[in-house]
């Protein structure tokens, strides 16, 4: 059997370049995403970046007024680095002493300044990972 | 009792194990005993299941905290609804209640079908066992919820944001959609493997292809109501991986609704069909191993993790062993009939799908990207929203133009005479809309001004096609207009009702586009007497009260709420402190204006020793279309799975005699 050209076949190449072209395009303009920075690997950064970390007992202050300040450590790892973050915006009911979170901004004379309602904190319950709590 | 469950789990996991093996020698060798024998297997497993449901369900409520997922779980101050929902509030549930749905849906199509299509059905049986196998196998060896312990005095309790009436519903159907998907996908594997790859399999699916693209897109659109009353941002979508995870299975079956149209009526796109309900498998695996395995919040909980390798490696398998299967009948699958032109039916269902398929994938990378960074260049990344809501215009905008477009295209080959015809009447009211909505000052926003513009277009080519087949009912069998209406739904279930399910997501697009490009918000700390000006409305905060609830202290904001004069009553915003679980849960004030479809939504972001209290409140119009949208989505939806006497009719005389396979 002759098979001529078939159109829907013209029609799916010519789709996937497109997507292809549009996706390059977003992802050289806008990048791919975040950087996600622990407080060890802070110190050098250059503009705003996501810092994740864990709350450290004692924190301070008031988000809505002056701003919350409180101190992050790795996620994982053993390194003794602290990070203070300041931080204006809405806290989640999640928000407190061990929790991991994520805040968005940039380091300034040694504080992590953080962009206002940039704090996620992540949910431990969302993402079951192992049965030992 | 835990002995109980567990015996039941080993139980079916032996009967799928029987059933996979004897349906797969049965399948293989045409032994029909033993095909049947194979399939009472895998309907005894449904049995089992149910037992071992049971124990786990009895557990939970008589707070038999020996049962470590009881105790993991649940409270003793937990009110009783919720004791039950914890049945899916942890890993070891939900797949246990994978488990439950899978042979749920096994058993009742092999009831169904295995009559009308015998030879397919013999191997649908082991592919459907195989599922089966893999979730009793992780239930039985890996997570089970049948760890028992020292009975503590208390449990931990459940998490106070799952302490929802619609965290009761919204679980369970996401497993319904993503469990049901097993079905397409084990007939499209059946079919293949049987040699049959006519359109008998999707004939058989259908209806089961429909209920769990239903109770998928429901359970979502209950999942962003949760979202949006419960955790309190403001919002109902976040594109976080657990909401994508839902999402992208949904697409990738909506795609395959359309395209399975186009293999029915005109012989085509059989590969590509078969590749779509592979995708739409795996990823409804997929969206449970991101939920479930912890790979998500990092690579390094995935390892830790007990399912997260056993879960990847069943995908890989899914994955690989069906495309091979695909690769090997190629020629098999080979089209009847090609696409004559561009501007037809078929060639507009084509783009729906590329579109359609492009935002699946797009938005799987954008799940993907950060877990992959991690795992080989080990610096975690973050992908924002910003990404997803770029891909959504791009590729949601013209598949919104496309609903419009593709029910007014004819099939075959279109003239560019007709086309212009037809268009007439929906461009310009599209034409009219735009132009009314740029006066009003809708220009704000252009993408809103498209999606507004857009939508206005297809509701005007469904009214269209609604009218023009009311019409045509009423010339042909004469009676009143209202019967030749509801004559007209009647007989064309599918297509109206597709039609409806159409509307629905139109009025989901401008509830989306009203309520994010629109709205307006306004914060500050209040003290008693205070004011917050927020759109036209005014907040006078008032003062706090304080309430004992069974499991809870509530602390709530009052505030007063006026708009243009006119006093509305008050809302109450605050804080829940949940005693047994020890932590504290924002609860929103909405006032939603039923006419307008407007919220007033109110956080009481802080509540302060003194009295005082900080306030954010948006305007958030029109988006109870949002949730209005699902309720047309599941009467359209339920339209086109009504059940048809003359569409079975047909079916039945049209693969009459196929029985016999074509073995080559």
């Amino acid at each position: 059997m002759a098979r001529k050209r078939n159109p829907a076949r013209l029609i799916v190449a010519l789709s996937i370049a497109a997507v292809l072209a549009v996706f390059l395009l977003y992802t050289s303009i806008a990048g791919g995403g975040t950087p996600s920075i622990s407080p060890s690997e802070l110190a050098g950064q250059q503009g705003i970046v996501s810092l994740a970390g864990r709350v450290q007992p004692g924190y301070k202050g008031d988000s809505y007024g002056t701003g919350l300040r409180f101190r992050l450590r790795d996620i994982k790892g053993d390194s003794t680095k602290r990070v203070i973050v300041l931080y204006k915006g809405s806290v989640s009911d999640q928000f407190k002493v061990g929790r991991e979170v994520s805040v968005k901004g940039e380091l300034r004379n040694g504080i992590f300044v953080a962009v206002k309602d940039s704090l996620v904190t992540k949910c431990p319950s969302k993402y079951t990972a192992k049965k030992s709590t | 009792m835990p002995e109980l469950g567990r015996a039941a789990l080993v139980a079916t996991l032996g009967l799928a194990l029987y059933a996979l093996l004897a349906g797969s020698i049965a399948a293989w060798r045409g032994r029909r005993r033993l095909a049947l024998s194979a399939q009472n297997a895998l309907m005894a497993a449904f049995g089992t299941s149910i037992v071992a449901s049971l124990v786990l369900v009895s557990a939970l409520i008589r707070h038999d905290f020996s049962f470590v997922y009881a105790a993991q779980h649940t409270s003793r101050e937990l009110p009783s609804g919720y004791t039950i929902s914890a049945f899916w509030g942890g890993q070891e549930g939900s797949l246990l209640l994978w488990l439950l749905i899978l042979t749920g849906y096994a058993t009742a199509v092999l009831l169904v079908n295995r009559r009308t299509a015998r030879d397919l059905v013999a191997w649908v049986t082991p592919v459907l066992a195989a599922v089966t196998l893999f979730f009793a196998f992780l239930l039985v060896a890996v997570a089970t919820p049948f760890a028992t312990q020292l009975a503590p005095a208390d449990g931990n309790g459940l998490n106070p944001s799952l302490q929802n009436p619609y965290m009761m519903a919204h679980p369970p159907l996401l497993y319904l959609g993503f469990v049901g998907l097993t079905v397409p996908f084990a007939f499209a594997m059946g079919a293949l493997l049987a040699r049959r790859t006519d359109e008998r399999w999707i004939v058989a699916t259908r209806r089961w292809t429909l209920v769990a693209w239903t109770a998928l897109g429901v359970g979502q659109l209950l999942g962003s109501h949760w979202a949006y009353e419960e955790v309190g941002w403001g919002g109902y979508y976040a594109w976080d991986p657990v909401e994508n995870a839902a999402l992208m299975p949904w697409l990738a079956a909506t795609a395959f609704l359309h395209s399975v149209m186009i293999q029915e009526k005109r012989g085509m796109l059989r590969v590509w069909n078969h590749l779509l309900v592979v995708m739409a498998f795996s990823l409804s695996l997929f969206g449970t191993f991101l939920t479930r395995s912890g790979i998500v919040s990092s690579i390094h909980s995935f390892t830790q993790s007990s399912i997260g390798p056993w879960f990847l490696g069943f995908i890989c398998i899914v994955v690989f062993g069906s495309l091979a299967l695909v690769f090997a009948r190629l020629p098999l699958l080979r089209s009847k009939t090609r696409l004559e032109s561009l501007a037809s039916r078929e060639a507009t269902f084509l783009y729906n799908n590329l579109l359609l398929v492009a935002l699946t994938l797009t938005i799987l990378w954008g799940v993907a990207y950060p877990i992959l960074h991690e795992a080989v260049l080990g610096e975690s990344r973050i992908v924002g929203p910003g990404y997803y809501n770029f891909f959504l215009r791009v590729f949601g905008l013209p598949l919104l133009l496309l609903m419009g477009i593709g029910p007014l295209v004819a099939w075959r080959r279109a003239s560019l005479r007709s086309l212009g015809l037809t268009f007439v009447w929906p461009a310009a009211t599209a034409l009219a809309t735009g132009l009314v909505l740029l006066a009003l000052g809708a220009g704000a926003s252009i993408p809103g001004l498209i999606a507004y513009t857009f939508s206005a277009f297809v509701l005007a080519s469904i009214a269209l096609e609604f009218a023009r087949g009311t019409r045509a009912r009423r010339a042909l069998s004469g009676g009143s207009w209202p019967a030749a209406f509801s004559a007209l739904i009647g007989r064309n279930r599918r297509r109206y009702g597709g039609y409806i399910v159409h509307a629905a997501i139109v009025l989901l697009a401008i509830g989306i586009a009203g309520s994010s490009a629109y709205d307006t918000v306004a914060e500050r700390r209040l003290e008693r007497g205070d004011t917050l000006v927020v759109g036209d409305y005014r907040l006078t905060y008032r003062g706090l009260e304080e309430r004992e609830a069974a499991n809870a202290t509530e602390i709530r904001a009052v505030l007063g709420v006026e708009r243009g004069g006119e006093r509305l009553g008050a809302v109450e915003a605050g804080k829940n402190a949940y005693t047994a679980e020890r932590q504290v849960s924002n609860e929103v004030g909405i006032r939603s204006d039923l006419l307008t479809g407007e919220d007033l939504f109110v956080i009481a972001e802080q509540v302060n020793a003194d009295g005082s209290v900080y306030v954010r409140a948006f305007v958030k119009p029109l988006v109870n279309l949002i949730w209005l949208a699902g309720l047309v989505f599941v009467l359209g939806a339920l339209i086109t799975l009504w059940p048809d006497a003359r569409e079975q009719r047909r079916l039945a005389t049209r693969y009459e005699g196929a029985e016999a396979p074509a073995r080559p």
